[in-house]
This record gives C-alpha cells, sequence and structure tokens, in this order.
C-alpha cells in the first residue's frame, strides 16, 4: 500500500527528479541553452488527441537564435476534425510539407538532450510529448521544465488574489509586457512569442547575472 | 519542400523586418536573410549590459521599447523606438562603441552579427548606402550639438588649483604668512575643527596688520575675514564669478557637500578661463587701446585656435571663429586709426572677399579686403583713404594675416574706390570674360561687409544686381566650373595627383571645396542672393527653383564634409602640401564617403554646365 502511493509520487514527480538531485549546481540563466516548444494539437487530451505541428525555438545565452528555429508538421495526422479552425493547417498541407512523427520527435528528442524545455501551459505541452517519447522509445529528460504560463500566474497571484481565466493567455501575458502582438498563430509563431515573453519575464526579476534556471521553475 | 538548410523563417518577425529601411527597398531575400540569422534579445535597464557589452558587434533593430542613445559626455544624441537602428557606426568603421544606451522603456532587439551586416552589405548596395548614409546623418548632426562646453558652465572643482591650505585661528599672523609663502597661495583658509571660519588674504596682511600696525605675533582670528562667502564644488564657474562681482570679492573657498573645505578659487583662475574663449577674445580686441595690444591680443589666435579645436566637435566652425576674428582685428584698427587721423572726410566701408567672406578662413589664409567710399568724394580726400588703407593691412601683417600676393587689399588703389567705381571694376570682368577676369570673379564676388557706412555697401550691391544678369557670363563661369575636375575616375575610384617628392595624393580645396564653392556662387548670383557663406547661399537657394532640394542638400553634406575632412587634416598630416590627403590614410568609410561626395559633385558639374553653358560648349 505504501508502496504504490511511493510509486504514485515517483511517477508524479518524475520529470521533476533531475531538477531535484541538480539543486546545488542549476546553470545560471545567461549561461543556459533552452528550447521553446509550441504544438499545435487537434484537441487537449494526449490519449485521444493528436499533433499537427510542432515548432522550437533555441534561447543561448539569453539571447533568441532564430537561426536555430524549426517549424515541423505531422504527416500522420489522421483526424483534424474543428481544430484547423485554430492553426490553419490544412490536412492537404500536411500531406505536401509534412514529416512522420517518429522523425519530429527523434529530431526534437535530439535538441532537448541537455537542454532545458520552456512552454506556455508546459503540463499540455510536455504531456503530449511524453507520450509520443514513449512510444517512440526516444529517452530524453530536460534539465528543467520552465512553465511560462505559472510564472505569470504565481508572479500575479502575489499582486492579487483573483485571476481572470483570460488573463494567463500568452496573448494577454505578452501584453502586459508591451510585447508586440503577432498575428500569426501557427506553432512556430507561439513558440517564438513564448520564448521573447520568457526572456520579458526574466528580465522583470532582480539582478540578471545570478539567477538561476531552478529559479524559473515553479 | 526542401531540407532544413533553408529554415522557415518566423513570419511575424518576416513582416516586421520587410517594412523597415533598407529591407522594405531590397528584395525579398534580403530581408529573409536577416530573420535567419538575426538573435533576440529583451533589454532593460538591469541586463542591458550583460547583454550589449559583448565583444562581438551587432547591427541592433529595435522592435519594441523606447531607448536613449547617450553618448561620452551624457548627452542624448538620439531617442530610439520601433524600426530605429543602432550599433552600425561601430560595425562600419570598426571602432569601439563611444555611445551607450539608457533604457526608457524596455523591449525586444534584434541582434544581426558583424559578419551576417557584412554579407549583406557586400550583397545589396542599397543596403550599404542606407547605413552608410545614417552613419554620415548622424555624424554630422552630432557636430551640430554644442559639445565643447564654455568655461561658464564648467565645475568650480575643475577650476580650482591646489588643495586647500588651512589654519587654526588662534595661530599666530606671522606663521600663517610663511604658511601662505611656502604653499606660494595669496589666501588661507581658517578652518577650527575641520570647518570653515574664515579667511585670510594678502591683502589682509598689508590693511589690517602692516597698516594697522598690528602686531605679527596676534592671533589670526584677530585679522580674518569671519563667516566669508563660500562655493560648493558641484556649482558653476559661472555661479562663482556671479558671487565674485556681487560682493568685489577675489576669493572663494570652496567646500564638498560636507562643508570641509578643499581648496579656494579666485578671479585669476576664473580669468585664465576666459583667456582661452575665443569669444573673449574679440571682446578684448574690440577693446584694445593700441595698435601694438591689438597685435599683442591677435598673437594668441594660434594657440587658442590649437586649443579650441581640441573642444568643438564641428572643426569647420574654426573657420568661421578665424573670420570673426579678422573682422574684428581691422573693425578696431580702423577705429584707432580714426583717433589718431581724424573723422573720414566721407562716408566709408570696408568689405572683404575670398575665404574671410566666405568664413572659410584658416591659419595661412592671406588678405582679401577693399575699401568703398561715398561717390561724393573729392580728389584730395582719397589720400585719407589710402593712408587707411596702409595702416589697416599693414597691421594686418603684423597680427599675422599675410599679405595678399595678387594684391588684393586696401592699401593696393585698384582695391580702393567709391561705389560707381567698384561698380565698373565688376563690370569689367563680367562683360569681357578673360580667365583673369574669371579669377577675379571667383574672388570678388564672396564679399562681405564689416565695418563702416552699411548704406554704403547696399548701394554697391544694388549697382551689381542689374550687372549680375548676364547669360554670357554665367555660360563663362560654368565653363571654367567644368575645366576643375573632380578627381575619380569612370569607375569610382581616385585620380591621386604626385608632388615632387613623389606624395600621392587628392587636393580637397581645389578638386573639392572650390569646386563646391564655385557652383553655389554661380547659383547665388543667378537668384541675385547677397551672400557669401557657401552654407548661407545654399540654404537660400531652397526658395529658388533652380536647384532640387535633394541637390541643395547633398550639396550642403559634401560641403560640410570635405569641409571638416580638410581641417582635420591639417591638424594631423603635416607632411603633405596644405589641404591634400592620401585616401589610404582613411578609414574605409571616410573613403567610401569621399567618393560619394567627389561623385555627387561631378553631377552637379555636369548639370551646372548644361543650365548655363549649353550654347557655348
Amino acid at each position: 500500500m505504501y508502496l504504490s502511493l511511493l510509486v504514485e509520487v515517483y511517477s508524479a514527480m518524475k520529470w521533476r527528479l533531475p531538477q531535484l538531485f541538480q539543486r546545488t549546481e542549476s546553470a545560471l540563466w545567461l549561461n543556459s541553452e533552452l528550447l521553446v516548444v509550441d504544438l499545435e494539437l487537434t484537441g487537449l487530451d494526449p490519449n485521444s488527441h493528436e499533433i499537427v505541428s510542432i515548432a522550437w525555438v533555441l534561447i543561448k545565452n539569453g539571447r533568441i537564435e532564430l537561426q536555430q528555429v524549426q517549424h515541423k508538421l505531422n504527416s500522420d495526422v489522421k483526424q483534424l476534425a474543428q481544430s484547423p479552425v485554430y492553426h490553419g493547417i490544412g490536412e492537404h498541407q500536411l500531406a505536401q510539407s509534412g514529416e512522420r512523427l517518429e522523425q519530429i520527435i527523434r529530431a526534437l528528442g535530439a535538441e532537448l538532450a541537455s537542454k532545458s524545455l520552456v512552454c506556455h501551459n508546459a503540463s499540455l505541452d510536455w504531456g503530449f510529448l511524453q507520450k509520443y517519447m514513449n512510444q517512440y522509445g526516444v529517452n530524453v529528460t530536460p534539465v528543467h521544465i520552465i512553465d511560462t504560463l505559472k510564472i505569470e500566474k504565481n508572479k500575479l497571484l502575489r499582486s492579487q488574489t483573483y485571476l481572470a481565466q483570460d488573463q494567463l493567455t500568452l496573448a494577454a501575458c505578452r501584453r502586459r509586457y508591451g510585447l508586440p502582438t503577432y498575428q500569426n498563430h501557427n506553432a512556430l509563431s507561439d513558440a517564438l512569442a513564448t520564448a521573447e515573453l520568457l526572456l520579458a519575464q526574466v528580465s522583470h526579476l532582480d539582478r540578471q547575472g545570478v539567477i538561476k534556471l531552478r529559479n524559473l521553475v515553479c | 519542400m526542401t531540407h532544413s538548410q533553408s529554415v522557415s523563417p518566423v513570419v511575424d518577425v518576416l513582416d516586421f523586418v520587410t517594412k523597415q529601411l533598407p529591407f522594405s527597398e531590397l528584395p525579398p531575400s534580403c530581408a529573409h536573410f536577416y530573420v535567419n540569422h538575426a538573435k533576440v534579445v529583451y533589454i532593460t535597464s538591469l541586463n542591458q549590459s550583460e547583454l550589449l557589452a559583448s565583444t562581438d558587434k551587432y547591427l541592433y533593430l529595435i522592435r519594441s521599447g523606447v531607448f536613449d542613445l547617450v553618448n561620452t559626455v551624457g548627452e542624448v544624441v538620439t531617442r530610439l523606438g520601433e524600426g530605429d537602428y543602432f550599433g552600425y557606426p561601430s560595425l562600419l568603421t570598426g571602432e569601439e562603441i563611444k555611445n551607450h544606451l539608457e533604457v526608457q522603456t524596455s523591449g525586444l532587439v534584434f541582434l544581426l552579427p558583424q559578419q551576417d551586416f557584412d554579407f549583406l552589405r557586400r550583397e545589396y548596395q542599397k543596403f550599404e548606402q542606407h547605413f552608410v548614409r545614417a552613419h554620415k546623418k548622424r555624424l554630422l548632426s552630432s557636430h551640430y550639438q554644442e559639445r565643447g562646453r564654455a568655461w561658464p558652465e564648467h565645475k568650480v572643482s575643475a577650476l580650482m588649483g591646489k588643495s586647500a591650505v588651512t589654519i587654526e585661528p588662534h595661530a599666530r599672523i606671522v606663521d600663517a604668512a610663511k604658511l601662505m609663502q611656502k604653499a606660494g597661495v595669496s589666501s588661507v583658509i581658517v578652518t577650527e575643527k575641520g570647518e570653515l571660519s574664515g579667511i585670510i588674504t594678502d591683502r589682509d596682511l598689508r590693511n589690517r596688520v602692516l597698516a594697522a600696525e598690528l602686531a605679527p605675533s596676534a592671533s589670526v582670528a584677530q585679522i580674518m575675514t569671519p563667516n566669508p562667502k563660500f562655493i560648493f564644488e558641484n556649482n558653476r564657474a559661472f555661479s562663482a564669478l556671479h558671487l565674485m562681482l556681487k560682493h568685489n570679492i577675489h576669493h572663494l573657498p570652496v567646500l564638498n557637500e560636507e562643508r570641509v573645505p578643499l581648496g579656494m578659487v579666485t578671479s585669476t583662475d576664473l580669468l585664465r578661463q576666459q583667456k582661452h574663449d575665443p569669444v573673449q577674445l574679440i571682446g578684448q580686441i574690440y577693446k584694445a587701446h593700441s595698435h601694438q595690444e591689438v597685435i599683442r591680443l591677435a598673437m594668441e589666435i594660434p594657440a587658442l585656435l590649437r586649443g579650441f579645436s581640441n573642444t568643438v566637435e564641428d572643426i569647420s566652425f574654426i573657420g568661421t571663429l578665424l573670420s570673426g576674428l579678422t573682422d574684428a582685428l581691422m573693425s578696431r584698427l580702423t577705429e584707432l586709426f580714426i583717433q589718431q587721423a581724424g573723422e573720414p572726410p566721407c562716408s566709408f566701408c570696408w568689405i572683404c572677399f575670398g575665404s574671410q567672406a566666405r568664413e572659410e578662413q584658416t591659419l595661412h589664409s592671406d588678405q582679401d579686403n577693399g575699401l568703398v567710399f561715398s561717390n561724393a568724394i573729392l580728389d584730395h580726400q582719397r589720400d585719407y583713404f589710402a593712408r587707411l588703407g596702409a595702416y589697416v593691412s599693414g597691421h594686418l601683417i603684423s597680427c599675422g594675416i599675410k599679405a595678399c600676393p595678387g594684391g588684393i587689399m586696401a592699401s593696393n588703389a585698384q582695391c580702393r574706390g567709391t561705389v560707381d567705381e567698384w561698380v565698373l571694376r565688376y563690370e569689367q570682368w563680367v562683360h569681357t570674360p578673360t580667365p583673369q577676369a574669371m579669377l577675379n570673379s571667383k574672388i570678388f564676388f564672396d564679399r562681405r561687409f564689416i565695418y563702416g557706412e552699411q548704406a554704403l555697401y547696399q548701394s554697391l550691391n544694388t549697382g551689381l544686381r542689374a550687372l549680375q544678369q548676364q547669360e554670357l557670363f554665367f555660360a563663362a563661369m560654368a565653363t571654367d566650373i567644368s575645366t576643375n575636375s573632380v578627381p575619380i575616375g569612370l569607375f569610382m575610384q581616385f585620380k591621386l595627383e604626385q608632388d615632387k617628392h613623389k606624395h600621392r595624393y587628392l587636393d580637397l580645396k581645389i578638386r573639392g571645396v572650390a569646386i563646391v564653392n564655385d557652383l553655389v556662387r554661380l547659383y547665388a548670383l543667378k537668384c541675385g542672393i547677397n551672400k557669401a557663406n557657401t552654407q548661407m547661399r545654399l540654404a537660400a537657394l531652397k526658395d529658388f527653383g533652380v536647384l532640387s532640394k535633394e541637390d541643395i542638400y547633398n550639396l550642403q553634406d559634401c560641403w560640410r564634409f570635405l569641409t571638416q575632412l580638410r581641417f582635420k587634416i591639417q591638424i594631423e598630416a603635416p607632411d603633405l602640401p596644405p589641404n591634400c590627403i592620401n585616401p589610404e590614410h582613411l578609414s574605409s568609410l571616410e573613403r567610401h564617403q569621399l567618393k560619394e561626395a567627389f561623385h555627387l559633385i561631378k553631377q552637379a558639374q555636369q548639370a551646372c554646365v548644361f543650365k548655363f553653358a549649353r550654347g557655348s560648349l
């Protein structure tokens, strides 16, 4: 009984373990590499919905490297359903310029090794990624997982008690930092938008030079 | 779809970059390249030192936020916002970044590494031109800000000589005198427990000790001026001067914020500052009591200019300044002559020509001046002006302004005359445009009033106005201008001249500045503009249709650039002939700008010939 509880706790915390062990030597923000990932999905449930596209953007030494961006469409998608309303990607486009999901997940896995993962609402994206990484036997654990949504939520909760639902959307968060409004909503635009948001969030913390990555994990 | 090498750029960034100059005027591939090679940072006042103080150089493009570009002396050069670039001067010149940023509103900034910037420069000429022009503009605009602070704005601490010489109030007067002798000062600060309580000056020792027959063994407290006026180290020199004048005192103790005495500032310290101020020198010239004093003051000019050229950014201002000083010398010498020789028999005025009139004088410039007197003059009265001309010209030579080899000086009868006689001289040059007449026109049509009866100068101008509208004369001038070729070849390479020591050089004056001056003079005469200074003429030409706005701006830029370069080399490279330069010694940016300037002059030259000399060529 205790054992099963322990297993549950372990599995719940699995992805946070590396950071628990590395607590003493977390890298400085300015010296680290982070991969900002965004997924376009057909729905919110990893078990019944699919990944339409994945994009990632590299942050190295506090700078977003536009040379290193990737935007991949999944040619394996079976059921787009109503999702094109959100991401605007049609079946034709997927068939034409898409890649096999396994190929995409392996490429992402290779990029993610020894880096930290950044998402806006990480539990959703990481849930999907974990499912497929397991499926394809890609065994990569990010150094840290950083969630710009949670950073923003904690920041807001320090100054107000009640949060409206739409205060934490990517666009709303960006507006608070005076970041430009993006017209496009593909995975790549959103990944860059998330990366810029993280830069802005970090910049508003004190003493840039000594911020460690684990300070950003909530 | 091709494989990953060509990365799909982020559409939003591409949209933004494509809208910015110079990308908006370049093929999409250029913006594409930019987006695929840029980095993004978010700059706040807290992190800018970490993110910008990198040893790598970048072209910065602002996506959001507001930043002030601040120069080394803390003045805001310009405010930058969305779509503005910075960092390119250092990328173009290879020099260190001089300005720094002050963040007003935090925001996103794109960084393009030097190697990618250089790639775009090579690939796209318009890209290159955009930043070279922007840099030129930045340089020019920074020259117009008055940078060399006048001395009244200096802080008192900068003028204060030695550290504080202090004594306790109970000390003997004789000890105070010995202390002053040892320190070589004319005053001492009396302090009690480190705080200012009084001062003693040389004058106090005379008036309150010797004259009052007080024993030298008496205490300092008996003769000091208690609770003296003082000034803080951060106050301006002007405040110190004001305080001294107001209370008729010559010594001011200088204190820091904690009221600890730091030293003394004296009226002599302030006077020493004034001496280095050209404006003060002009003032002193106007007050000089004898021609000896005028000459003595004139002797200070070269040293003063050398010091001054370090503090002014726009060194072409030195030309204006030297002309101003020469004007002052001539005016004062004239007044001194009138004091000796009596009032003039009729109204007269001094005029000047050439570089003095254009306010382009250098230390090597020679005299170009003349006297105009009333048409009503009687023959026997002319002798007065002959003597005036000889007196002023002679003393100007003693002042260091050489005699004109061509004899264009009021000591020469050819350069004195009534209004009608002057008009007649001009008429000959205009009607019979011989080579000598053309040469004279170039000198005499740049003229300026200096001293005397201004109405005479006006009537001279009126007399010349009708005369100047001679098509044949303009055609001759245009032809003459076209014979002086710009030192640039068909493929934009420099055509160098060679002196007898085999030094290869370009003459910036004859082959650059002079051509611009000639062109602008011709257009100004055509439009009847009574100004001599080239920049003023260009500004005035904006109201006439003879030159497009763009042509005027281009000529203004060229003139400024060449003049600036010319003054710079006068200071830096003395081994070549005056006004000459070896382009090898220029930075690549300067070489580029120089070619561009020559190219623009060539175009203006061709346009001028086409406009004025169509028939005669």
